[in-house]
């Protein structure tokens, strides 16, 4: 992973110190993985606000477990587990609530200024084309392309094999090429892949 | 597998995807609050400090600690049950079999006749084969 330098301390030995209640250690193992379980948290709950509480709740119960880690090398796929299991309780509990609530139809999202400027646009478009993607897609292409994990860690995070996490990034890129082509800063037309 | 788009020359060295990278960025939360991580991990140890504290307690208790937390409890529990033994045993073995016995004689004093009723006293009006026959 490129956060972890040669002279960073390997996971096995954070996790063996958090287990001691190294609050150094913890916040070393939060600060490497907090960008991997948000961008997991939102390829599930494509929601912000949701990918950053099921991002904090997750750290907070993998340390509350941290003695069930039975391999505490692999932590990090142990941990996207429980990002990935508590992003779902969270939109699961998000859809029943919603069904409570008044009908689609009758709710309106309240405009603010962000939300109407140019920077929200895109964002809306980009959100817009991660939303079309397979959630496994997301997560490929988030862990990929933006946080820098290698192939055969988003295979072991999400328990694929590697050829497979190969053959959806290939897929993800493509779609999201196609979604965003009329986006302004988006990939250059005339470099798109056709 | 080499994907059309290492073809293409767009990816780093670690394969990924810079054009796509830099437009995704755009969604995450430090584009728009570049001290967002920092709050997000300042957040998560904040919260995880009851815990951590658990931890570092027990990972420092040692046997003796568990042995004198047992101690504490145990200890005047002991006493006490030492002290009312010997309360009891003060007050001498006597005194309870007199008590004993004055609370069986008293069961029995003023009745009349035998203390065991007839109906469970030993039948011997008829003879023992009857008492089989009658069960059979």
């Amino acid at each position: 992973m490129s956060l972890k330098a040669s002279e960073a301390p390997e996971d096995d030995d954070l996790v063996r110190r958090a287990r001691k209640g190294e609050e150094l250690a913890f916040s070393q193992l939060v600060e490497r993985y907090q960008r991997a379980a948000y961008s997991v948290a939102y390829s599930v709950t494509g929601s912000r606000e949701d990918a950053e509480d099921a991002a904090q709740e997750s750290f907070l119960v993998a340390l509350q477990r941290l003695d069930e880690c039975r391999n505490p090398e692999r932590f990090a796929g142990w941990l996207m587990t429980i990002v990935r299991n508590r992003s779902r309780n969270l939109v699961r509990r998000e859809t029943l609530r919603e069904t409570d609530q008044l009908p689609s139809a009758a709710r309106s999202k309240v405009p603010t200024p962000d939300r109407v400027a140019e920077t929200a646009e895109l964002r809306e478009m980009l959100e817009k084309a991660l939303a079309g993607l397979p959630e496994v897609q997301r997560q490929i292409v988030l862990l990929h392309d933006v946080e820098g994990w290698k192939h055969r860690e988003i295979a072991e995070a999400l328990e694929l094999p590697s050829g497979t996490v190969r053959s959806h990034l290939h897929f993800a890129r493509k779609s999201l090429r196609e979604a965003l082509g009329n986006m302004p800063g988006a990939p250059d037309q005339e470099r798109k892949i056709q | 597998m080499r994907d059309e788009f290492d073809l293409a020359g767009r990816t780093d060295e670690m394969g990924r995807d810079m054009e796509l990278a830099d437009v995704l960025r755009r969604l995450a939360p430090e584009h728009a609050d570049p001290n967002y991580w920092m709050r997000f991990r300042e957040w998560v140890v904040r919260e995880a400090a009851g815990e951590l504290a658990r931890r570092r307690l027990v990972a420092h208790l040692t046997v003796s600690d568990v042995m004198s937390s047992w101690a504490r409890a145990l200890l005047p529990t002991a006493a006490l049950a030492a002290a009312l033994a010997g309360i009891i045993l003060m007050r001498g073995p006597e005194d309870h079999l007199q008590q004993m016995v004055s609370v069986e004689e008293l069961l029995v004093s003023d009745l009349e006749g035998e203390t065991i009723p007839a109906t469970l006293g030993p039948d011997t009006s008829g003879p023992a084969i009857t008492f089989a026959s009658e069960i059979f």
